[in-house]
């Protein structure tokens, strides 16, 4: 490490979220860079750090070439779903430690015109070849935690009532509506006990954030800490279900990295709801609600907007949608406009310090393949 | 899309002499933990490890039923991530379960070898 300084979110965008096959990744990354761009005040950038997990090899260069971004170091990062927010905590640590001076985070997927239907499971890995779709994955969890007594089958609908009602107040989002929780436990069964209602939908999009060193001016949003690890085995000796502990580590080292006792000190929190199981362990694991507290938590509107620690204002993946890719950046692009007070029916009044979470799997005997935890601050 | 070519990476098995199906895996010489795999390191604490073989025996941690398409595998299927005995956590299909009910988590199961298409198997035996 050489320098040490504070590292500004200067600016966000995102493209429209959900299935948008017409389209191209070049137009969707357009529609978040031009924003992300605008909202800074300056095209400049030094360097650009791109996430994605299934764009074809060299489709950084490729989008960013259409937009004039040629010639400066462009580097592409895949950590599954957590890609998105891997490419920026790199950003922020070039920028951090004075490697560059305004870097670029990219995250973009195109999920509609690469799968049928759910992400077809990696062949190359046992439990992929096996047939654990993604959210088989999840529904191991799930059915473990109602096994055990740790949550009920209301409480996972739950969670998906309550981003499917917070996405109302979202136009970027691909799914909104108030459901109810019968509605959500009679959806489509997907892999017991998840329902259709449960899981993220198939999405293409794309978000950015430039990132600067901090000026110090008032209402800047700046990275007060972030951290990322990568997963250890998960088997038979594991405490948790798969990814808590991860998501728990992670943690851990963000909130010492911003100096913060705990993530409930954060106003407003953004994390990975791929499935509903998803929310609820995390929110344990954050160690925002007590262990086998998810559930009540998200039943009893303590995560809702309005609550004492309101999780995924967006939507979350459940509703905003999941663009794996570009996942991470659309929940700091979120974070960043709670931070600034810009989000309307869905703003966390007087958010000063927002939290995300981003984790993403599929290599079989890990925890998870990475997991991002950042804090943001508004000065 | 991938599609299935190059080596199989699922657990290898084989029948004992006494008609049992075991997981042919390895056991770490540090710190004893069980992998299905054979992998060069032990993947908690990169250590040597040596050949070990795990089963027949174990206990479902959890399981559930797809019913959604994945390439290769025909819905709905019964899955189960099963702690064997003194061995790893694997993840089996049980077949010829009521695809509407998944596994009962706690039960008791045995490795039964592999589907047509290499997948590993486990029966609940109680």
């Amino acid at each position: 490490m050489t320098a040490r300084g504070t590292v500004a979110v200067a600016g966000v965008g995102t493209s429209h979220f959900g299935r948008q096959p017409d389209r191209d990744l070049l137009t969707l990354a357009y529609d978040a860079v031009r924003e992300a761009f605008s909202d800074a005040g300056s095209e400049r950038v030094d360097a650009v750090w791109v996430g994605t997990v299934f764009a074809p090899a060299g489709v950084a260069q490729r989008v960013l070439r259409a937009m004039g971004i040629t010639g400066i170091p462009i580097v592409t990062v895949e950590n599954a779903c957590a890609s998105g927010t891997t490419a920026f905590v790199e950003a922020h640590e070039a920028v951090r430690t004075g490697r560059h001076g305004r870097v670029l985070a990219l995250g973009l997927e195109q999920m509609s015109t690469a799968f049928s239907g759910a992400i077809t499971p990696e062949t190359t890995d046992p439990e992929g070849r096996t047939g654990l779709a993604m959210p088989a994955m999840y529904a191991m969890s799930a059915a473990r935690y109602l096994h055990t007594g740790a949550v009920t089958p209301e409480q996972l609908a739950a969670v998906s009532v309550k981003n499917h009602a917070h996405a109302v107040h979202n136009p970027r989002a691909q799914y909104s509506g108030h459901h109810t929780v019968e509605q959500v436990l009679a959806s489509r069964m997907i892999a017991d006990p998840l329902t259709l209602l449960q899981c993220c939908p198939t999405s293409d999009g794309a978000a950015a954030a430039v990132l600067t060193p901090a000026t110090g001016a008032a209402g800047e949003v700046v990275v007060r800490g972030a951290a990322l690890r990568s997963g250890t085995p998960w088997n038979h000796r594991s405490p948790h279900v798969w990814g808590h502990d991860v998501v728990a580590d992670t943690t851990r080292d963000a909130l010492a990295a911003a100096d913060l006792d705990a993530a409930s000190d954060a106003d407003v929190l953004e994390v990975h709801d791929a499935f509903t199981i998803g929310e609820i362990v995390t929110t344990e694991a954050l160690g925002l609600v007590p262990p086998g507290e998810g559930g009540k938590a998200a039943a009893g509107g303590v995560t809702a907007l309005g609550g004492a620690h309101p999780v995924n204002p967006s939507g979350g993946l459940l509703s905003r949608g999941h663009p794996l890719g570009a996942t991470g950046l659309a929940q700091i692009a979120e974070i960043t406009w709670q931070l600034r007070g810009r989000c309307g029916a869905r703003q966390v009044e007087g958010a000063r310090l927002g939290l995300v979470e981003t984790m993403g799997g599929g290599v079989s005997v890990l925890d998870g393949n990475a997991c991002v935890v950042t804090v943001l601050e508004s000065r | 899309m991938s599609s299935p070519t190059g080596a199989d990476p699922r657990p290898a098995i084989r029948r004992t002499a006494e008609g049992d199906w075991v997981v042919v895996g390895r056991r770490c010489r540090a710190c004893a933990e069980p992998v299905a795999y054979a992998w060069p390191r032990c993947p908690s604490c990169g250590s040597a490890v040596e050949p070990a073989h795990f089963g027949p025996r174990g206990t479902v941690w959890s399981s559930t039923v797809v019913r959604i398409a994945v390439p290769g595998h025909a819905p709905p299927y019964s899955l189960a991530y099963v702690d064997l005995d003194d061995g790893p956590r694997v993840l089996a299909h049980v077949p010829g379960r009521n695809a509407d009910e998944p596994t009962p988590i706690g039960s008791t199961a045995r490795l039964i070898g592999v589907s047509d298409d290499g997948d590993l198997q486990v029966e609940v035996t109680g």
